[in-house]
């Protein structure tokens, strides 16, 4: 057991070292990065003030509200594009045959699809996440105790999790079809808008759907209005969500684990 | 001795959905595609000894990818039984792999942007080698493949014969005991071509590895394969040493005579005219019936000979007969 | 040669049709986006708030599915093409074809714009007039100025795509830049918010810049919000800015075109 953790350690520190290299390898690609993604989301949390300045309230989430909520989703959306975004190109890995060679390879397969780039360009998300995030944590007025900062980490584990749950499944579909990149836009729009907007603004239907069935209700809008003591919409879910988080993603994991197994036997390979 | 790898009754079922032209057609297919089976492998079978170098060849599409993919467990067969080594790569594939190289040589295992050094630095950890095993067989693969001049070159300058020679070296580093070459000397020159050649004869002699090869290079095949099978349609046609499959599939030969000046009767009851070119004459006769010096002494008692020449069928003419004689679906 | 065109045309829409997971997926995802907007303007105006406003909620709505839909029509690959076929050196041989380039890449677009027409903005309205009903323009008058207009917007977008699409010719480490102007666009067109909520500082530098000529203009007459002689106004402006951009890119393809025939790529 020990050793086996040694050698898979070993492993993704080694390719840890590599991605970095290869992302080095092309510095001013990194700039056009550096120049969308903070006016993209910056420019998106300007919408939500005009909107609310303009109108109101949306469902009782005041601006400060909206602030901090669309960093938490934004900052486990940022985290989890570092670690995992190889899970939004397997339909290339099947094409191009890298899928086939983690095959060959005596180790774990998900770990090898996930170890083998760590996408350190996705920091850069974090960065407007975090920006963001402060800013609605200081005009909320969040208390920075020690049990809260605990259950933020959990959260911010937990969405993590879920997220990567939801992207390798989808990804396990491209075993049968191929091609699955516009499911992944797909995916990372839905995402959006219903982890950095309220989902009490949804009808009851959406917000059942994304609490139960996909349940990214609980990547930042639960445990968010549970921080707050903000609206939680239509569903009074029993003891605190900020410990609900971590739970619903260990159990999307493992299912997803499942679903990944599954394509595995089914997969077809592609190509001569 | 024990079989390295033993096949029984392999199938794989494919679905392939099958598309229409025309606009009308592409609206159809949008809404109801249409779905049809196909067995990519239709029940093969066969055992390979450790040490042998077999050519696994056959058209394009005739299964030998999908079979090499089974073999090393990147595919599941619909039905069928597969041992490596004794072990099911579908049962235990990580066990297997330990023990199989893998080359594809439309594709590269090594990293695009990196110097050489550093993807191999990278397996020999996910292999667990230890160090000083990993650097005396690194330094053996070094030398036999002439890996020095390029090993700090990132791999995207490099030639396509030092890439493949490069991706074969990745794939020895763990000493597997089966090498898997798929097209390994596709695209290449002379000269790599050669290259990669004798060092499959070298870790052959020297580490007793056992290699499945296949290729649409024929040369390949002659220089290397004492085993050949022939794959068409899903299914083995031939399986047997090279020698004995030429004989059988092609058992004419031919004498090329050319003559002093013209002549009018050019007939003998041993063998048939297929050709004339001026004063140069093709002569087809079976090798079971009649010599080549019986028909030579033949043919001078009647005809003034100026030069003569055998022509033995080559395996190009012995494989263009299989697939000919099986090509029908 | 115009048969040339229309060849390629076809042809794009031939290979987009065939792709039907894709088709699936992509009117999903714009399907999502117009639902999560229109439920944030339907909250936002909840309880009569927003009821001085100039447009009403029903105009919002209108505005908002509108604009998703005609973003899945507004088909740009160009900058994509142009910055590939530059990274690998192709625009070399692309350029000795008999034909001019960028009206190929224009055909191949408008190609991919047709098939849009119908496997993506097609089913777009229909689910949109199921779930909050048929999506009128204000008036027919409105309408049939709607449709010039969105012509006009259409080419705006796609010389900035080409533009955009040159810019990897400078500075090819650059990457594409292209999704910068996505980003860019997609707020000062008044794509997703309106330039008339904007504060008053935005909305003044917004009239000197192409963006607001895009999205808001053709949606603005198509809901009513501008008067007809304010809609031939604005396509005025809209064809000013299609005659500045047109003259920055045939200058920057010219110089192009130059530099990459003496270097050979």
């Amino acid at each position: 057991m020990v050793s086996t953790i040694k050698h898979y350690v070993s492993v993704a520190s080694c390719w840890a070292r590599l991605a970095v290299q290869r992302q080095l390898e092309y510095p001013l690609f990194l700039f056009s990065w550096l120049l969308m993604i903070p006016i993209q989301y910056f420019s998106g949390i300007w919408m939500l003030k005009i909107i609310v300045d303009r109108f109101q309230a949306l469902n009782g989430w005041d601006f400060p509200q909206l602030t901090f909520l669309y960093g938490l989703g934004l900052i486990s959306h940022g985290i989890f594009v570092v670690f995992f975004i190889n899970t939004w190109s397997m339909d290339h890995m099947v094409i191009n045959g890298g899928f086939d060679r983690l095959l060959l390879r005596p180790m774990n397969v998900f770990f090898q699809l996930v170890a083998s780039y760590v996408n350190f360009i996705g920091l850069i998300d974090c960065i407007p996440g975090v920006i963001i995030f402060l800013y609605g944590a200081e005009i909320a007025g969040f208390d920075w105790s020690l049990a809260n900062v605990g259950k933020l980490i959990l959260v911010l584990i937990g969405g993590i999790l879920i997220r990567a749950a939801l992207f390798t499944s989808l990804g396990t579909i491209a075993f049968w079809t191929k091609r699955n990149g516009s499911m992944v836009g797909f995916a990372l729009t839905m995402l959006e808008r219903a982890t950095m907007y309220p989902l009490s603004m949804y009808p009851y239907f959406l917000q059942a759907l994304f609490t139960f069935i996909i349940p990214i209700g609980f990547i930042s809008f639960y445990p968010a209005a549970e921080f707050l003591h903000a609206d939680s919409g239509g569903f009074d879910l029993p003891l605190s969500f900020a410990l609900w988080t971590p739970v619903v993603g260990i159990i999307c994991f493992l299912l997803a684990g499942g679903i990944f197994k599954f394509g595995m036997k089914n997969y077809e390979s592609a190509g001569s | 001795m024990d079989a390295v790898i033993e096949v029984k009754d392999l199938m794989k079922e494919y679905i392939i959905v099958k598309k229409e032209s025309g606009l009308r057609g592409s609206i159809k297919s949008l809404l109801f595609p249409k779905k049809t089976k196909f067995n990519g492998v239709n029940g093969i079978s066969f055992s390979i000894a450790p040490g042998e170098i077999v050519g696994y060849i056959g058209p394009n599409g005739a299964g030998k990818s999908t079979t090499i993919k089974m073999l090393t467990g990147i595919l599941h067969p619909t039905a069928g039984s597969i041992k490596v080594c004794g072990i099911s790569p579908q049962a235990d594939r990580k066990a297997v792999v330990r023990k199989l190289g893998v080359v594809f040589g439309q594709r590269t295992q090594l990293y695009w942007d990196l110097r050489l050094g550093e993807s191999f630095e990278l397996l020999r950890r996910i292999y667990q080698i230890d160090q000083a095993a990993y650097e005396e067989n690194l330094a053996i693969l070094t030398d036999v493949l002439k890996l020095q001049d390029f090993m700090n070159t990132p791999v995207r300058q490099l030639s396509l014969g030092q890439r493949m020679r490069g991706d074969i070296a990745a794939s020895m580093l763990h000493s597997p005991s089966v090498l898997f070459l798929d097209e390994p000397t596709i695209g290449l020159d002379a000269d790599a071509k050669h290259a990669i050649r004798n060092f499959i004869k070298e870790i052959n002699r020297t580490r007793n590895v056992t290699v499945i090869l296949t290729t649409h290079d024929l040369d390949d095949v002659e220089q290397l394969c004492s085993r050949i099978i022939v794959v068409n349609n899903g299914k083995i046609v031939e399986d047997g040493p090279i020698g004995s499959i030429i004989h059988k599939l092609t058992p004419h030969r031919m004498l090329v005579v050319e003559l002093q000046k013209p002549c009018q009767d050019l007939t003998t009851p041993h063998a048939t005219v297929v050709k004339q070119e001026g004063l140069k004459i093709w002569y087809q006769f079976e090798k079971e019936s009649i010599s080549a010096s019986e028909l030579i002494a033949a043919l001078s008692q009647k005809l003034p000979i100026q030069d003569i020449s055998v022509k033995e069928p080559n395996v190009e003419d012995a494989i263009r007969e299989v697939y000919k004689t099986t090509a029908t679906v | 040669m115009l048969q040339a065109y229309w060849y390629i045309t076809k042809m794009k829409l031939l290979t987009n049709l065939t792709y039907r997971f894709e088709v699936f997926t992509s009117v999903a995802t714009n399907l999502i986006l117009m639902l999560a907007s229109v439920f944030l303007w339907q909250t936002a105006y909840k309880g009569g708030a927003g009821a001085a406003e100039a447009l009403s909620l029903q105009d919002i709505t209108t505005y908002t599915i509108l604009s998703i839909t005609i973003s899945t029509i507004f088909v740009c690959d160009v900058q994509n093409t142009i910055y590939y076929k530059i990274r690998e050196g192709q625009i070399v041989t692309d350029f000795y074809r008999p034909i001019p380039l960028l009206a190929c890449y224009l055909a191949e677009d408008i190609g991919e714009m047709f098939s849009a027409l119908l496997n993506r903005a097609l089913p777009l309205v229909v689910f949109a007039s199921l779930f909050f009903g048929v999506p009128w323009p204000a008036s027919f008058r409105n309408f049939l100025l709607f449709l010039p207009s969105c012509l006009l917007s259409y080419a705006i977008l796609w010389l900035l795509s080409a533009l955009v699409g040159l810019i990897a010719f400078w500075v090819m480490e650059l990457g594409n830049m292209g999704n910068v102007k996505d980003s860019i666009v997609r707020i000062l067109s008044g794509s997703i918010v309106p330039l008339w909520f904007f504060p008053e500082s935005v909305q003044t530098v917004s009239k000197f810049l192409p963006f607001q000529y895009t999205y808001q203009t053709p949606l603005g007459i198509y809901i009513g919000n501008t008067s007809t002689s304010e809609a031939f106004t604005s396509m005025a402006v809209q064809a000013a800015w299609i005659g500045i951009l047109y003259l920055i890119l045939a200058a920057g393809w010219a110089r192009t075109k130059k530099k990459t025939l003496i270097q050979g790529g």
